[in-house]
């Protein structure tokens, strides 16, 4: 693939792709850019092995993933309420109630496991099917299925 | 809490990605870094694949055209003077039958250089 073919179909799926680790990382927007250019990075490298089995966006957000999951496995000098910092400073659509009940949502997604924190972040802000989750997870259809419902049933406990 | 609610927060709340054009900008200079890398590594490569190659044809060439001298004008080793080079002679003319070995060796390594990197050449 081409330098320039490569950019332009990165330049379709850079919003999506920032958004989507920007929720995994719990709004640390600096972080959520960095995992990014290295999956970027990543595919371009290997780009010569993407023979279009998946869509390239499918791809790319595997990659994307497996970096974040890669990232996470590092042993990090920050504690956990660190964390929790990060998740208040995403930014809100509204100010008030609005701002406070999605600060609420993103602090609920960040006790969530991993998996069942990419499911529900695929699904419900990037509209995913549950196919390209199972593809970009690399996990059955039912086990998303599964992720989903038990992720919904996590975060209706803790925001109630 | 049903649900539904549940699904309309999520679907409601999808966190906004701030606008950052030096974002590709960065992206593309690391495409240009990995892409000199590979260049370098691919350059690096064929370097020493080719002085395989040409050590390889130079002892074929040098190795059959020992073995025809050696064959084509035998020498009475009884007869050669003392020196370095007669001694070389004498080793040659005694173990002659024995030079095909690396010759056919070079022979092979160069085939299976040649017939996996065909690219390269």
């Amino acid at each position: 693939m081409s330098p320039e073919r490569f950019i332009d179909l990165v330049r379709v799926e850079q919003e999506s792709l920032r958004r989507f680790l920007l929720a995994l990382c719990g709004g640390d927007e600096s972080l959520a850019d960095d995992i990014a250019q290295d999956a970027l990075v990543r595919a371009y490298v290997a780009s010569g092995s993407f023979i279009g089995l998946s869509k390239f966006s499918t791809w790319l957000f595997r990659i994307a993933y497996n970096c974040y999951v890669d990232y996470h496995r590092k042993p990090r000098l920050e504690t956990v309420s660190s964390e929790s910092q990060q998740a208040l400073s995403i930014p809100a659509t509204d100010e008030t109630d609005s701002g406070f009940k999605h600060q609420r949502l993103y602090q609920a997604l960040e006790s969530l496991p991993e998996k069942e924190k990419a499911s529900l972040v695929l699904h419900y802000f990037e509209d995913r099917s549950i196919k390209e989750i199972s593809s970009i997870l690399d996990i059955p259809q039912g086990t998303v299925k599964y992720y989903l419902s038990a992720g919904r049933n996590h975060l209706k406990s803790i925001l109630q | 809490m049903k649900n539904k609610d549940i699904e309309s927060i999520l679907r409601d709340s999808r966190p906004q990605v701030q606008d950052n054009p030096a974002f590709l900008l960065e992206v593309q200079q690391k495409m240009r870094a990995v892409e000199g890398i590979k260049n370098e590594v691919d350059r690096q490569r064929r370097y020493g694949r080719t002085a395989l190659i040409l050590a390889l044809v130079s002892g074929l060439i040098v190795g059959a055209v020992t073995m025809s001298l050696a064959y084509l004008y035998p020498i009475d080793p009884s007869a050669i003077n003392d020196s370095i080079i007669s001694d070389i002679r004498v080793i040659v003319e005694s173990y002659k039958q024995y030079l095909l070995l690396p010759i056919a060796g070079c022979a092979i390594a160069l085939g299976l250089i040649l017939g996996r990197h065909k690219a390269f050449i």
